[in-house]
Formats: structure tokens, sequence, C-alpha cells
């Protein structure tokens, strides 16, 4: 198991990352990007995320536009039911993507990256039988507690029906200026 | 004779069931002996955000994360003393972990044909038993989380 902290010498990358293509085989480790929300560990598949930015560089809107995409705000801790404690020094916006949704989930903290086995990610006990067996693929062991794995799909759910192009861009503030970021090539970290 | 009574005296303690007797919020609740996997002192458990009624939560012990049923809350009651302890049940998908008093459970002795039905419908239980004035629910741990 590997944490690449935000501030580590891998270098976290957390810029929005160009299109790629990843040929995964089943014994390549996984890579999840660990945040806090609502004071809750919660691990993003680091294949779905896009980028990681500051309030200032996501340009204080609530749907940035990066690279001609627009990312949709999700208000993830209202769809968890977890205390809403955006806005923070530390608050940051990730960008994810899967298939044709994007969307951008605002957190508390950004811990860095996490790389381990698929084998390491624990099932949700079946004791959780509700929703929320949707909303999860599985936890990771952190630290002293737990990180839930975010279902990205789940996630990005609600993005879906409203992303046909340019349809809801018109109402979507853009950014006067492109945000400063820095571009990684090819890897999150 | 002798071997007679032997043979009578094994199969009436065969026949008897071992109960662990706890409280949560001062109440007083039983489980059979068979259903508890360890008790342990109460950690901090981890909210795990959720829709299924009372198992909210997960405790981590070492390598092991177990979910949190919250008996007490399903009871309307919160439980009692500031070091609290865990109960581990064997529950039919996997180990469970419940927060009781910090009473220390006692093992009990029960006879089964004392076995009464559960008038509460409060919890699920094989039945209960009368201890002075208290009737003593005793939880049926399979069904514990599907049908409160």
């Amino acid at each position: 198991m590997r944490l690449v902290t935000e501030n580590g010498q891998e270098g976290l990358g957390l810029g929005v990352r160009e299109a790629m293509t990843v040929t995964s085989s089943p014994a390549a480790p996984s890579r999840f990007l660990i945040v806090t929300l609502g004071g809750r560990y919660l691990a993003l598949d680091a294949e779905s995320i896009q980028g990681v930015l500051t309030l200032k560089e996501a340009g204080y809107v609530e749907n940035p536009t990066i690279h001609g995409m627009v990312y949709r705000a999700i208000d993830l801790a209202n769809r968890l039911s977890v205390s809403n404690d955006r806005g923070g020094t530390d608050t940051r916006v990730v960008l994810l993507s899967e298939r044709e949704a994007r969307g951008n989930v605002r957190v508390t903290t950004v811990h860095g990256l996490l790389e381990l086995q698929q084998s390491q990610v624990l099932p949700l006990p079946m004791q959780f039988r509700g929703l929320e067996r949707h909303w999860y693929r599985g936890m990771i062991l952190f630290g002293n507690s737990i990180a839930l794995v975010l279902n990205t799909n789940w996630v990005l759910d609600e993005q879906v029906s409203g992303l046909d192009g340019s349809g809801g861009q018109e109402n979507t503030p853009r950014l006067v200026a492109a945000p400063k970021i820095s571009v990684n090539d090819s890897r999150v970290c | 004779m002798l071997r007679a009574g032997h043979r009578h005296q094994r199969e009436t303690a065969r026949q008897s069931w071992q109960l662990l007797v706890f409280s949560v919020g001062g109440r007083r609740l039983a489980v059979k002996a068979l259903d508890v996997s360890g008790i342990s002192q109460w950690h901090q458990s981890i909210p795990v955000a959720g829709r299924t009624p009372f198992v909210t939560a997960v405790v981590r012990q070492g390598q092991t994360v177990l979910p949190v049923f919250d008996l007490a809350a399903s009871l309307h009651l919160t439980v009692q003393g500031s070091s609290p302890l865990c109960l581990k049940v064997k529950h039919p998908l996997g180990e469970m972990a419940m927060c009781i008093d910090e009473e220390i459970p006692v093992l009990h002795t029960f006879d089964p044909a004392a076995l009464q039905a559960y008038q509460g419908k409060d919890l699920p239980a094989e039945g209960s038993y009368t201890n002075g004035l208290d009737e003593v629910p005793i939880l049926s741990v399979s069904r514990l989380g599907s049908t409160v």
C-alpha cells in the first residue's frame, strides 16, 4: 500500500489531466484519491479523476469549464447526508468523469493517492442492505479508520441525463479566464 | 441406575441454554452464548452514510471491519456508562457489533422449558424469560436488522 501525499515527492500532479488511454490488467494496482467530506474519509477511483483544483483554480464557480468541458456541481454532502463543511482553506474541487458524464465534487480535504491491490478493497458488509450498496464499491483501511470507496457511476448518475453536449451550458457560469492549472501529461501521480 | 443418572444429567445439561445477559440503556436483554463471538471495549465507531435502519456505522478492529447494529437506537435508548462494551454476535451475514452498557454481562444457565413468548414488538426475540418482575427478551441474532 502506498500513499502519495499531496506534497510528497511523488508529485501528486493533481491538476487537470489530458485524455488518456489506460489499459489495466487484473493484477494492476488500483489508485484511489483519499478525501475527507463531513469528517468522513472517502475514496475516489483515480481512473475517474480528471483533476483536483483549488477554489481559486476553479474560478470560484459552481460548474467550472475546463478544456471546454463543463463539470457540473454535485452536492455529495447532501446526497450522503453528511455535514457540508465546504469553503475551508483546504477545500478542493475534484473533477470527475466517467463515460459521457462529468461532474465536480467539493471536498473538505484531499489527503493523497493510495495505491493498493484490488483485493485490499474490502466489501461493504452484507448487513448494509439499503441503497448504500449502490453508493459504495467497498472500504479501504486507512490510518486507524476506513475510507469508503465511492461508486463513481452513482456519484455522476444525476449528471448523465443533462450531459448531452452543450445542453445545459448556457446557464452555466463560464470562467472569465482559464484557471491556472497544472496539466499532467498522463499520470495522476 | 448410576449410568442412567449420568446420562440424564448430561441430557439436562445439553438441553439447557447458556445465555449472556447484558444491558442496553439500563434494560436487561439476553442472547444465546452460542451466538456471541466476543466482548471487548467499545471503540469509536465510524459512521457510514446509508439507508439501512440501525446499521449506520462500522467499527474497525485491527484489519477487521465489522458492521454495527445500533441496538440502543432501535430500542429508543441511550447506552449507559463512560466505558461501553462491544458485543460481537454471529449474524448469518457475518459478524456484527453492538454497543452495550458498561455493566459486565453475566452468563446465565437457562432451562428452555421456561421460555415464554415475547410480547414486545420492539426487537426480534426467540422468546423471553421472567426475572423477578422483569421480562428479559432473548435476542434473535439472525433476525437483527431485518425485522425490527
